[in-house]
């Protein structure tokens, strides 16, 4: 039994005009939500043009370019909307493009998935889906392989046009705290460091938010609840959700160590994730919920690591006086809708130095959509603001002599500043050394 | 100046409104801070701690048919809520986005669970503003430790242990330095004796004498006092004397070893192993058969193809063993003949109420445990409470009180012509 996709008429359309476009073979990627019993493809985008490549309008797609483009729309889509798959525009013998697409299909998933800083759940769906479209013939090959097993073989699957796949779709969502201060390594506190260090601080929270409790509406439902049980068709349903933290069950061993410095990210971020409407779980619900908290923090990190990154690398050679502290801004969430009339979103980034322009750009770019600036939703997060009094914050710290810790239970200490999370609570203490 | 902003981090953390404490196997959740918030809605700050009981899961619930009217195990059933303190991280929107902050300075990191554990006793009032009061009280005590204990620049992790003090004082919550072993803090239980006004001869704060909830099972398996859930007889002027603390009741077949038939006073001396250890007076483990035996050949009591034989010991040996591994000294009782106990009453009670220890009692051809007694100054009349280590079923308290290996017996329970010898622990006066 093959898999079933249920696929949004707009994306017909979509594919129809790229076939009259006649510039060799295009390769896009395919987008929505994949349940146990079927899928729902929302919309597709192309791969952009490379801007060096109008001599080789080639036959065969930049496999490397692919992925990238896949991993810049990964951190486009809010929870419950992913890529799941790869579709290709070529009149290339069906053959020949099967193994181009699944070659390129299992790279996009490949790579999307070693940037997950949460553990695969057992009931994740692991097949992904290439559609080869023929511009001549109109003709469509839809096959799915399942990505986690690498001798995976094509299987056919179904692929069905529907009006209005998501619009009865429904959504949940947080708005939720981020309190993070990790440790510097001692000669270490350049940019790599911090990408490290916070990496690990993050998988570290993504395991709390896993085993912290969710409400929905206020209420704890059973994991099999479905959510929008008996309700009228075509009416969106949005749910609010609240997560309770508990730091690690297991107490955690107590940590001295030297540091070159700490790191820190303290605000709040906007997190919803979109469920299909063919009964779904409250398991699920919070599933992809928490997933999208964790990403959308990892990825604004990403995205100022990799601005530091450039920045630096423009800036070496010059002399830099180096500040004790450092502030920087995340970019805030905004959120644009796939369809005019529809619920679902997908999301960009703005900087703090950036407009609104920008954001419609990358949306045309990385995701095909025409967007104008009014239809953008900059309601869900403010942006951050460095005040003096968070300068401040950062208290100044006293020097005093340290004792090598003997046991496990003395921790050499004197307290210069202090974050503290309760209930078999962990707080973080600084000592300066001399 | 820096522990003090350490300490108010964290209190206005258990103020604010993002402390949240989860009613444990429940669908319970308070926001203390927030006035009437909780949810579900039908509860509120008003609501009482009987009435909570209803929403929380247990799975004794099913077996509750089996019980016997008179049975008073309900004694032990107290309403225990288990409540968990957590954080909420939602907050309403909108909100700034977060602010990445780095800072280059070398420095030393520490990380350090602060294991936070409050009681609140209550009858039947509501919680709510109880256990914010103890939470933020053991915040203060757990900053007390801290300083009490920073030697230049070490601290240690304190650590809260709760203890059960005689009535009306209840339970009492003590936060000690962890590491620390207990003969390093008797200064602290001297101050915390005189405190609570307790006497200066039984240990109330020692580690291993921390109070054990009723709901949570001992991890060892062992039943602990099983004696409590039975009836006392009631005699004319009678009064019961029984052992004081807590033993774990040993028996044949425990811990895969098949001693049936020649193991009871092995057993028995376990049973009184157990209570010195778990009085916190010794830190060793209760001792196998096969220790038991070494420690008699260590003395010379017996030679060395004893151990690992199946040869039965007395109470003399008991005496013997109790002295060489646990460093505790005993009397030695003789009656020539079992009819003999019956005038046994007022040194039994004197021996329950200085020493409070269980004593081992063998003749004939069996040793028990003698747990109490029930004795008429004015008529004479005695009864014996009994724990019998022949028992070679499993840990189930219901078997073991209905079938009377743990039970009151009579002054005929004993061989009315045998002689008999009880071994009579005597615990040390300290705390």
């Amino acid at each position: 039994m093959g898999r079933s996709y249920i696929v949004e008429d707009a994306v017909e359309g979509y594919l129809s005009k790229l076939c009259e476009q006649q510039a060799g073979s295009i390769t896009g990627l395919l987008i929505g939500q994949s349940s146990t019993q079927r899928d729902f493809v929302v919309t597709a985008t192309r791969t952009p043009q490379k801007e060096e490549s109008a001599a080789a309008a080639g036959n065969s797609p930049d496999k490397e370019w692919v992925i990238e483009h896949a991993r810049q729309v990964s951190r486009m889509l809010p929870g419950g909307l992913s890529v799941l798959g790869v579709f290709i525009i070529t009149d290339t013998d069906s053959k020949d493009t099967l193994t181009t697409v699944r070659q390129l299909v299992f790279a996009v998933e490949n790579l999307i998935s070693s940037e997950h800083l949460w553990n695969p759940a057992d009931d994740d769906v692991t097949d992904c889906v290439t559609l080869h479209v023929n511009p001549k013939t109109r003709k469509t090959f839809c096959r799915t392989f399942d990505v986690k097993d690498p001798k995976s073989m094509a299987k056919p699957a179904d692929w069905k046009y529907q009006s209005g796949v998501c619009s009865s779709w429904s959504m949940v969502s947080c708005c939720i705290n981020v309190d993070m201060l990790v440790p510097l390594p001692d000669n270490r506190t350049g940019t790599e460091s911090m990408d490290t260090s916070l990496k690990e601080e993050l998988k570290v929270w993504a395991h709390q938010l896993e085993s912290g409790v969710c409400l929905i509406d206020g209420k704890k439902l059973a994991e099999d609840t479905e959510l929008t049980g008996g309700q009228k068709r075509n009416v969106r349903q949005t749910y609010t959700a609240q997560i309770l933290i508990t730091p690690d069950d297991q107490r955690l061993t107590d940590v001295v160590q030297r540091c070159g410095g700490s790191v820190s990210i303290r605000g709040a971020i906007h997190s919803r994730a979109y469920l299909h409407s063919n009964k779904p779980k409250v398991k699920l619900a919070e599933k992809l919920l928490k997933r999208d908290v964790v990403s959308t923090v990892a990825t604004r990190v990403q995205m100022l690591l990799e601005e530091l990154l450039t920045s630096e690398e423009e800036s070496k050679g010059s002399s830099k006086v180096k500040r004790q502290t450092e502030q920087f801004c995340l970019p805030r969430r905004i959120f644009c809708p796939v369809k005019v009339s529809g619920p679902v979103c997908v999301c960009d980034y703005q900087f703090s130095d950036e407009g609104l322009s920008e954001v419609t750009d990358r949306l045309k770019e990385m995701l095909d959509i025409d967007a104008a600036e009014e239809d953008l939703d900059t309601r869900q997060e403010t942006p951050a603001e460095i005040t003096e009094r968070d300068v401040a914050a950062v208290a100044a710290v006293e020097t005093v002599e340290v004792l090598e810790p003997k046991r496990n239970n003395y921790i050499g200490v004197a307290m210069a500043s202090a974050v503290a999370l309760l209930a078999t609570a962990a707080s973080m203490l600084y000592l300066n050394d001399i | 100046k820096d522990v003090h902003w350490f300490h108010y981090t964290l209190h206005s953390q258990v103020k604010s409104e993002s402390c949240v404490l989860t009613i444990c196997d429940s669908p319970v959740i308070i926001w203390p801070n927030r006035g009437v918030y909780a949810t579900p809605e039908e509860i509120s700050p008003n609501t009482l701690c009987e009435d909570i009981h209803q929403w929380i899961q247990t799975d004794e619930q099913e077996s509750a048919g089996k019980r016997s009217a008179k049975r008073k195990a309900k004694k032990v059933q107290q309403c225990v809520i288990n409540l968990r303190l957590m954080m909420e991280a939602t907050k309403t929107g909108p909100l700034s986005a977060p602010i990445l902050s780095k800072t280059v300075q070398k420095s030393h990191f520490l990380s350090t669970a602060l294991p936070i554990d409050c009681v609140v006793r209550t009858t039947s009032t509501t919680m709510n503003s109880r256990l914010l009061e103890a939470l933020t009280h053991q915040l203060c005590e757990m900053e007390k430790v801290i300083l009490q204990h920073m030697k230049g620049t070490t601290l240690l992790v304190p650590e809260p242990l709760h203890f059960l003090l005689p009535e009306p004082k209840g339970l009492v919550t003590v936060v000690y330095p962890a590491g620390v072993s207990d003969s390093q803090l008797e200064a602290q239980r001297k101050e915390l004796h005189q405190q609570f006004e307790l006497p200066n001869d039984w240990p109330y704060f020692r580690r291993a004498t921390a109070y054990h909830f009723p709901n949570e099972p001992y991890k060892d398996g062992y039943l602990r006092n099983p004696h409590l859930v039975l009836t006392h007889p009631s005699l004319d002027n009678g009064k019961v004397y029984s052992v004081q603390g807590i033993y774990s009741y040993r028996h044949y077949m425990q811990d895969h070893m098949d001693d049936n038939g020649w193991g009871c006073a092995y057993r028995s001396l376990q049973t009184i192993c157990s209570w010195f250890q778990q009085q916190g007076y010794v830190e060793r483990a209760v001792p196998t058969h096969k220790e038991i035996q070494q420690a008699l050949v260590d003395v010379g009591d017996k030679q060395a193809s004893f151990v690992g034989s199946r040869q039965w010991i007395g109470s003399i040996e008991v005496q013997a063993v109790l002295n060489q591994l646990l460093g505790v000294t005993s009397k030695i009782m003789f009656v020539s003949q079992g009819s003999d106990l019956a005038s046994k009453g007022r040194e039994l009670a004197n021996h329950f109420l200085t020493e409070g220890t269980p004593i081992m009692i063998g003749g004939g051809v069996l040793a028990h445990t003698i747990l109490g007694v029930a004795w008429s100054e004015t008529t004479g009349q005695i009864r014996y409470l009994i724990l019998d280590p022949h028992y070679t079923g499993a840990e189930d308290l219901q078997v073991i009180t209905d079938k009377g290996w743990c039970g009151w017996k009579g002054p005929d329970f004993w061989d009315q012509t045998a002689y008999y010898n009880l071994c009579l622990p005597q615990r040390p006066k300290v705390i």
